[in-house]
C-alpha cells in the first residue's frame, strides 16, 4: 500500500518536472512566433495589439533581409548539390564495392562533425582569404559542405545499407547492365534517403553560422550572419517576423522527411513482396 | 598438386572481380577524399602552422605562451566552466526527461520526442532570441512569474552567466535527450525485475542496478555537451556580458577586429587538443562500457 502510494507521487513529481523541461524547450519558439506578430517586439508578452507590420517591413524598401535570404538559397541550393554529388559516390563506395582503409575513410568523413566548427571556419578562412574569395557565394558553399556531406554521407550510406542487395543481383542475374540497375532498381529505392540527406544538406547549410561569418564580407551576408549582426549591433525588430519564418520553414523541412520516410517504407516491401509471395525468400519457412 | 590444382581454377577471375570493386571503391570514393583533405584536411594543418610561426615565417611558441597568459587564459577558464556547468545542466535535464520519455506510452513518448527534436532543426540564434524576448527585464519570466510570486522583480537574468547557461542548457538538451534515451531504452527490463523480485526495494535498484547500467551513456552525454560547448559562442556572445567571453568568440574577435590570424590559430588549436582530449575520454568511458556490459552477462 505504501509503495503503491510512494510509486505514484513519484511519478507524479517526474511527470511535471518533465513537462517544465519540455517547457524549457519549446517556450522560446513559441515566444518568438507570437511576438512576431505583437506592435512591441521587446514589450510585454502575450501582445497588446496584434499587427503584421514587421512581416511588411522584411521586404519594404531598404530592408538587408531579401538579399540575405537569397544568399542564404542560393548558397544552400549549391552546397546541397555538392553534399549528394560526394554523398551518392562515398555511399558507393563505403556499401557496394571493396575500398582498402575502410575505416580510415570513415574517419576523414566523420571528421567534421566531431571538430569544433569555429576552427573548420579559421581554417576555410586562411584557404580563401589569400585567395581574395571572401564573400563569395561559391566559397561559402564550398565551405557550408565540409559540414554538410558528411550527414548525406552517412544518411546515404544507411539508405545503401537498407536496400537488400539481392534485389541488384537478381537484376544483374537476368542480365542488367550496372547502369540499368542503378536506374531501375538501386536509384528508386534510394530515392527517399536521398530526399532527406537533401533536406539535411539544406538545412545544414542555410542555418550555419560560423563558417558564414568567417568567408562572408561586407555586402554578402547570410541570413544567420544578418540575424547575429541584428541581434548585436542594431535591435531591429523585424528580427521577430524572420525568425518565425524560419521555425515555420525547419518544422516544414522536418514533416517533408517524414512525410518521404512513410512513403518511401512501402517500397522495398512491395518489391520483395513478389519473392515473399512465392516463397523463394523464406528460408526455413514451409511453402517452397 | 590437388591444391594448385583447384587453386588455378576458379582463384583468377574471383581475383580479376575483387580487384575490379576496388578499383571502383577507390574512385568512388575518389570526391568525398579529395574535397575533405582540401577543404578540411589543409586548413586544419595550416591553421597549426601558423600558430607555430612568427610574422618573419620562423618558428616560435609565443602564441601560445601568449593564449595562456593575461586575459586569454581568463577566456580560456570561463569556456571550461560555462561548458562545464552547461554539461551538468543538460545532464540533468536529459537525464530527468529521457527517464520520463521511457516510461511512457509509444503515442505519449513519440509527441514529446518531437518537441526535443523539432527545436533541434531550429536555428540556434532563433532559440537564443527567443530567450532573450523572455528573460527580458519586462519578458515572461520576469512579469509572468517572479513579479507574482517572488519579491524583489525584475531580476536580472540577461547579460550574465545566467542567461548564458540557460540558453546554452537549453541549446545542448535536445543532444543528451537523444543519446540517453537510447540508452535508457536498452535496459534490459528484467534485470530490474530480478532484483525487485530478491527483494531489493526500488532506491537499491536503482542505485546498484540501473544506474551502473545507464553510467557510461550519462559519462558520454554529459563529455559531448561539454565538448560541443567549448567551440560554442552564438549564446554566450549574444546573452552574456564581457565575463563570458569564449574561446571561439575570442578568435573571432582576433581574426575580424585585431587581424591577429597567429592568435587566433592558436587559440584555435588549444581548442582541438581540448576537444581530442574530451573525445578520448568519452571512447574510454565507452570501451569501459561495453567490457562492464559484457562481465554482466557472463
Amino acid at each position: 500500500m505504501m509503495e503503491l502510494r510512494s510509486t505514484l507521487a513519484g511519478r507524479i513529481v517526474l511527470t511535471a518536472v518533465a513537462t517544465v523541461i519540455l517547457l524549457f524547450l519549446a517556450l522560446p519558439i513559441v515566444v518568438i512566433v507570437v511576438t512576431s506578430f505583437g506592435s512591441n517586439a521587446f514589450g510585454s508578452f502575450p501582445p497588446e495589439v496584434w499587427t503584421l507590420n514587421w512581416y511588411r517591413v522584411l521586404f519594404a524598401d531598404g530592408s538587408k533581409w531579401p538579399a540575405a535570404l537569397s544568399l542564404s538559397v542560393l548558397v544552400a541550393a549549391l552546397s546541397t548539390a555538392f553534399s549528394l554529388i560526394i554523398g551518392v559516390t562515398a555511399a558507393t563506395a563505403l556499401t557496394r564495392s571493396e575500398l582498402p582503409l575502410r575505416s580510415a575513410v570513415y574517419a576523414l568523413v566523420l571528421g567534421p562533425l566531431l571538430i569544433p566548427q569555429i576552427v573548420t571556419a579559421l581554417g576555410l578562412f586562411l584557404l580563401f582569404e589569400p585567395a581574395s574569395m571572401l564573400g563569395s557565394p561559391l566559397a561559402i558553399a564550398l565551405g557550408h559542405t565540409v559540414l554538410a556531406s558528411p550527414i548525406a554521407v552517412l544518411i546515404l550510406v544507411a539508405t545503401l545499407r537498407g536496400i537488400d542487395e539481392r534485389l541488384e543481383d537478381a537484376a544483374a542475374s537476368m542480365g542488367a547492365g550496372r547502369l540499368t540497375i542503378a536506374r531501375r532498381i538501386t536509384f528508386p529505392l534510394a530515392a527517399p534517403g536521398m530526399i532527406a540527406a537533401a533536406i539535411f544538406s539544406f538545412i545544414t547549410s542555410f542555418d550555419e553560422f560560423y563558417i558564414s561569418q568567417f568567408l562572408s564580407s561586407v555586402d554578402t551576408v547570410t541570413l544567420p550572419v544578418q540575424i547575429y549582426n541584428s541581434l548585436t549591433f542594431d535591435i531591429d525588430p523585424s528580427v521577430t517576423a524572420i525568425s518565425a519564418i524560419l521555425i515555420a520553414f525547419a518544422i516544414l523541412a522536418l514533416a517533408l522527411v517524414a512525410l518521404v520516410r512513410w512513403f518511401g517504407s512501402g517500397r522495398q516491401n512491395s518489391l520483395l513482396s513478389v519473392e515473399t509471395a512465392t516463397g523463394i525468400a523464406t528460408p526455413g519457412g514451409e511453402t517452397v | 598438386m590437388a591444391a594448385t590444382l583447384t587453386s588455378t581454377g576458379p582463384a583468377r577471375p574471383r581475383k580479376l572481380l575483387a580487384s575490379r570493386r576496388i578499383r571502383a571503391g577507390i574512385l568512388y570514393a575518389l570526391p568525398v577524399i579529395v574535397y575533405l583533405l582540401v577543404l578540411f584536411v589543409y586548413p586544419i594543418f595550416s591553421t597549426l602552422f601558423l600558430s607555430l610561426k612568427n610574422a618573419d615565417g620562423s618558428l616560435t611558441l609565443h602564441w601560445y605562451a601568449d593564449a595562456l597568459t593575461g586575459v586569454n587564459l581568463s577566456v580560456l577558464f570561463t569556456t571550461l566552466r560555462i561548458s562545464a556547468e552547461t554539461a551538468l545542466f543538460s545532464l540533468v535535464f536529459g537525464f530527468v526527461l529521457a527517464n520520463a520519455i521511457s516510461r511512457l506510452k509509444p503515442l505519449l513518448a513519440g509527441l514529446a520526442m518531437l518537441i526535443v527534436v523539432v527545436p533541434h532543426f531550429i536555428s540556434a540564434l532563433v532559440r537564443t532570441y527567443g530567450w532573450i524576448i523572455l528573460l527580458g527585464d519586462k519578458g515572461l519570466v520576469n512579469q509572468g512569474m517572479a513579479d507574482r510570486w517572488f519579491p524583489g522583480a525584475p531580476y536580472q537574468l540577461l547579460y550574465n552567466e545566467i542567461g548564458v547557461v540557460i540558453g546554452t542548457t537549453s541549446v545542448m538538451l535536445p543532444y543528451t535527450v537523444l543519446l540517453l534515451y537510447g540508452v535508457m531504452r536498452g535496459v534490459d527490463r528484467r534485470l530490474l525485475a530480478a532484483a525487485a523480485s530478491m527483494g531489493a526495494g526500488r532506491v537499491t535498484i536503482f542505485r546498484r542496478v540501473y544506474l551502473p547500467l545507464v553510467a557510461p551513456g550519462l559519462a558520454s552525454a554529459g563529455l559531448l555537451s561539454f565538448i560541443l560547448s567549448l567551440g560554442y559562442y552564438i549564446t554566450p556572445a549574444l546573452m552574456g556580458g564581457p565575463n563570458q567571453t569564449m574561446i571561439a568568440s575570442l578568435i573571432n574577435q582576433q581574426v575580424m577586429k585585431q587581424n591577429q590570424w597567429n592568435g587566433a590559430a592558436a587559440e584555435g588549436v588549444i581548442l582541438l587538443l581540448l576537444t581530442f582530449a574530451g573525445l578520448l575520454l568519452v571512447k574510454l568511458v565507452s570501451s569501459m562500457g561495453a567490457s562492464a556490459k559484457k562481465r554482466s552477462a557472463s
